[in-house]
Parts: C-alpha cells; structure tokens; sequence
C-alpha cells in the first residue's frame, strides 16, 4: 500500500467521523457512557485499595511490661519487639506518658484521684504496628510468652474483619471489574456493528469498484480509533470533574466529623491511571469492533 | 473479451438459472442481453462481476479466468470492468466528484490523474456543475450518469449495465442509452442486461436473449422479439 493511499485512508476515517453525524453521535455516548461507569468503579475500586492498604497497618497490639521491672529488663523486651520479622512499627510508651495519659484520658483530668501515687505505679507499654492484621494471634501468643511482659491485648475482632476485607475487597473488585470491562466492551461492539450495519450498503457497493477488503476496513479502524479516543477524553472530563467535586466535598465532611479512617484519593493521584484506562479499552474496542463487525459484509 | 464457455448454474435452492450458455463477446461491441423476468440475465452479469460461481463451465472476462480466480484477485477483475446497477449504488456521504474519484482511489492512481480524469468523466456525462452535490440531491437519471462517470473513470475495457434503466422514466431511460452507446463508440465493449423493447428494437444492436435459462438467439443488429414467435414469448 502507497503512502499516499494510507492518507487518504486515515482522511477517509476522518470525513466518515464528521458525515456520519447521528451514529457518531450514537457511538460516542454509549462508548462515553460505557467508558464512565467503568470508570466509576474504577475509581471505587482504586479507592478501597488504597484505604485498606492504611487500615491493614491501623490495628495495633499492645504489650504491657509488669511496672516493677527495671529499665534493662525493659530494653530486653524492646529487643525482642524491634527484631520480630513480623512487626512493622512500634512506639514505647513510657511511665510518665502512661501516668500523664491516664489522669487526662481516663480521668479526665481529676488528678486528685491519683493522689500519693506517681508514675512508678504504671507499666512501660509497647504500641506495635503489625506487617499483616492475620498475624495478629500469632503474634500476641509470642508476646504473652516475653519474660517480664503482663499482658498482651489485641482488637481480635477488629483484626479479623480486617484481614477477610484484605483479602476479599481486592479479589470481589477485581472480579467486578472485569465483568464490567466485558459489558463495556460487548456494549461498544454492539454500537460499531451498528454503525457498520447502516453503512453496510455503501461497503458492497465499495467491493463492486474494486477496492480490496483492507482498503474498505481501514477507514472504519481509524473512525473506530477516533471514536475510542474522543469517547476516551469526554469520559475522562466527566469522571475526573466528577470525582474531584465529590472527593474535596466528601474528605472535608469527613474531616469535619472527625473520621480519619477513610481518605479518598485526590485526582492528581489517580488521573493517569483512569485516563490511560480508558485511552486502552477506547482505542482497543474501537479497533477490534470495527474489524470483526465488518468482516460479514466484506464477503461479496 | 468476455467469453462464456457450457455454463450452467444451479442455485442451492435447486433453481437451475442458466442451462449450457456458450457467448463470446468482442473487444469493441454492444450487446443487449434480453429476456423476461427469471430468465437468467441477471445471474449472467453475476457471473461476469464474480458475484456468483458456475456450476459448471467456464468464464473469461478481461483475459481473467474468472472461475479460477482466487477471492483476492476479486477486485484486480471488478478494476478492470466498469459496472452500472439498476438502483444507482452510489455512496451516500460522498459527493458526485468522491463518486467518481472513488473508483480511482481504490485503484491508487496518482492524485494529479484522479484531478484530471473525474471532470473529464463528469462533463462526459453532463454533470461537472454538480460536482459537489450528494447524490441524494440529484434526480434518478442524473445519479445513473453519476454511476456511468464511475464506471468509465478508469478507461475499462469492459462496461457491464444491469437494467441501467430499470428505475428511470422513458426519456432519462434515452439519455441514458445514448450515453452507454457514446462510451461504446469511443471503443469500450458494453454489455446491457434490458427490458426496454423500444430502445432495443431502435438500438439495432447485437442481441442475446434468454428464456428460462436458456439461450435461444444471438443476433446481429437484433430486435427484442424474435420475428417468427413474436409477442406470445415472453408473456
């Protein structure tokens, strides 16, 4: 195929994409449509990733050293603490913090209650960030074992849900997604075979003059792949609009209300990845629903 | 030039539409090919264009061997030929200059020959003030000019007409006769496939008329009835 031909190919594409008004109008809002939803979940899925990511490093154990002890018995325990391969953090929390913590959190400030007594009374406590929410049994039980160590307290419950969700919002997401990619890329298909359907006349008429299969077929890839593209972009502006009104609205009333639990992704964090997302299935539907649709008409 | 060789062909639905057809037709003539309704001429065409196969038998077109033809040399013979259709089969979207230029394009001539041969074609025709006008515009006799601007735009060797006026009144239809017998003048061999009994009968041309299949005369500067049986044939 000559240069000039390829050309005048690509143009053709492109003046079918401007003449054909009503089904390009078509194409673009069921493939912008399909390409938001997509989208939409996307973003979800993004999102529960990223929060589970934070909350599988939130729950924390925490390991109560009998208040006797001496400061080397002490650092014994931290030894043991600091090299555990399964431990991601921990901070130490001291006499005086712990004396100072209980008369203003417990207490709520009424220091006469704690009279005649002094910070000796409270235990040095270890706060530890575990690498996984399901080593937290595990884990506890080692400690219990530690010398000089009272008692080990864990959230079990709260360790529990959280380790299922980390294993079934990524899997439950993945799987959603997919088939949503799969209904997107039916829908898509359907409205090219549309479109090449209502122009199905104007290929036999082509075959007739004598143009060969590829030079009926790449017209229609290249409107597909403008399709694709300009579906891509307008999905993009409705999304990442959309997403960052309700993301700034929704991580200030968090904020407001004090839940720092939750945080959503900014836009600038997440638009490369939605707009190559949709620049990929775009350009790739829009190239394999052009040439299978228009395969059955090619045979005159 | 074109030459059909014992062709018969049977439908898969059984219907048998040409019975052991033996034609050749020579560089330069003009051929009506007559007959009523069912009696094969359309499938004859379809032959020639490849759209169809023989059962059996034999065609050549152009020096192609068309039944030996593998599917990807389709359009080197669909180049070579230049074919009208009774329902005009021009390309919506584009204007009468893309019409015509189309045929060019699919070919990959030089854009200074597409540039020249179109208005060539075009004012053949009559048509070069309408140039940029969709055929949706145009009235059904200038769209059938339109599709002869197609059909002769690459100088083929052959045109083959089918029912060319088949959707046109008695006057276009005359235009349009007069136009396919201009091109034949200029040397390109042309084929008509007709009902029109008038213009066959003026023409006094070479006929080839088929019944059921079958063909049953081939005559020089012909009429579209035989002259023994008349009318009571093809009632």
């Amino acid at each position: 195929m000559k240069i000039r031909t390829i050309n005048y190919l690509i143009k053709e594409g492109a003046v079918n994409f401007f003449r054909n008004k009503l089904m390009t109008v078509a194409s673009l809002s069921v493939v912008t449509a399909a390409l938001a939803v997509f989208g939409v979940f996307f973003l979800l899925s993004l999102n529960a990733g990223y929060n589970l990511n934070i909350l599988r490093e939130q729950p924390e154990i925490n390991v109560f050293c009998f208040p006797e002890i001496d400061d080397a018995q002490v650092d014994q325990v931290e030894e043991i603490i600091k090299n555990h391969p399964k431990v991601a953090s921990y901070t130490k929390i001291s006499k005086e913090e712990a004396f100072d913590k209980a008369i203003n959190e417990i207490l709520e400030g009424n220091k006469e209650l704690l009279e005649g007594f002094d910070a000796s009374i409270m235990p040095v406590t270890f706060v530890v960030k575990l690498k996984h929410p399901s080593y937290s049994v595990e884990v506890s039980n080692e400690f219990s074992g530690i010398p000089n160590v009272e008692k080990v307290e864990s959230p079990q419950k709260v360790m529990d849900l959280i380790s299922k969700l980390v294993y079934w919002i990524p899997f439950v997401s993945f799987l959603l997604l997919v088939i949503l990619f799969v209904v997107c890329v039916l829908i898509i298909s359907n409205t090219i075979k549309l479109t090449v359907f209502a122009r199905r006349r104007d290929i036999n008429i082509m075959k007739y003059i004598g143009a060969t299969d590829w030079f009926i077929r790449w017209p229609f890839i290249f409107e597909g792949v403008i399709i694709g593209i300009v579906s891509a972009i307008l999905a993009f502006g409705l999304t990442s609009y959309g997403y960052h009104v309700l993301e700034s609205r929704i991580n200030h009333d968090l904020e407001n209300i004090g839940i720092d639990l939750i945080y959503l992704l900014k836009v600038g964090d997440v638009w490369v990845r939605i707009a190559l997302t949709y620049a990929i299935i775009g350009v790739t539907v829009g190239i394999l629903g052009s040439v299978t649709s228009i395969r059955k008409y090619l045979k005159v | 030039m074109v030459e059909l060789k014992n062709i018969v062909k049977r439908y898969e639905n059984g219907t048998v539409a040409l019975r052991d057809i033996s034609l050749r037709i020579c560089k330069g003539e003009f051929v009506f090919i007559v007959g009523p309704s069912g009696s094969g001429k359309s499938t004859l065409v379809k032959l020639l264009l490849k759209e169809v196969e023989p059962t059996e038998g034999e065609v050549i077109v152009n020096g192609f061997n068309v039944t030996q033809m593998r599917p990807k040399d389709i359009p080197k013979l669909r180049r070579s030929l230049g074919v009208v259709f009774q329902d005009f089969r021009l390309l919506p979207n584009k204007t009468v200059y893309e019409n015509v230029a189309f045929a060019l394009q699919v070919t990959e001539a030089v854009p200074k020959e597409i540039r020249r041969q179109v208005p060539m074609a075009l004012a053949l025709v009559g048509l070069s003030k309408k140039a940029n006008v969709y055929p949706g515009q145009l009235s059904g006799g200038e769209q059938q000019r339109v599709a002869l601007a197609r059909a002769m735009v690459n100088s083929p060797l052959l045109i083959v007409a089918d029912e060319p006026t088949g959707n046109l009144d008695p006057d276009t239809s005359w235009e349009i006769m007069k136009l396919l017998n201009e091109i034949n003048q200029r040397g390109t061999t042309v084929i008509v496939a007709t009902h029109e009994k008038q213009i066959v009968n003026a023409m006094k041309k070479r006929v080839i008329a088929l019944d059921r299949g079958v063909l049953i005369r081939d005559q020089e500067r012909g009429i579209y009835e035989s002259e023994d049986k008349n009318d009571k044939l093809f009632d």
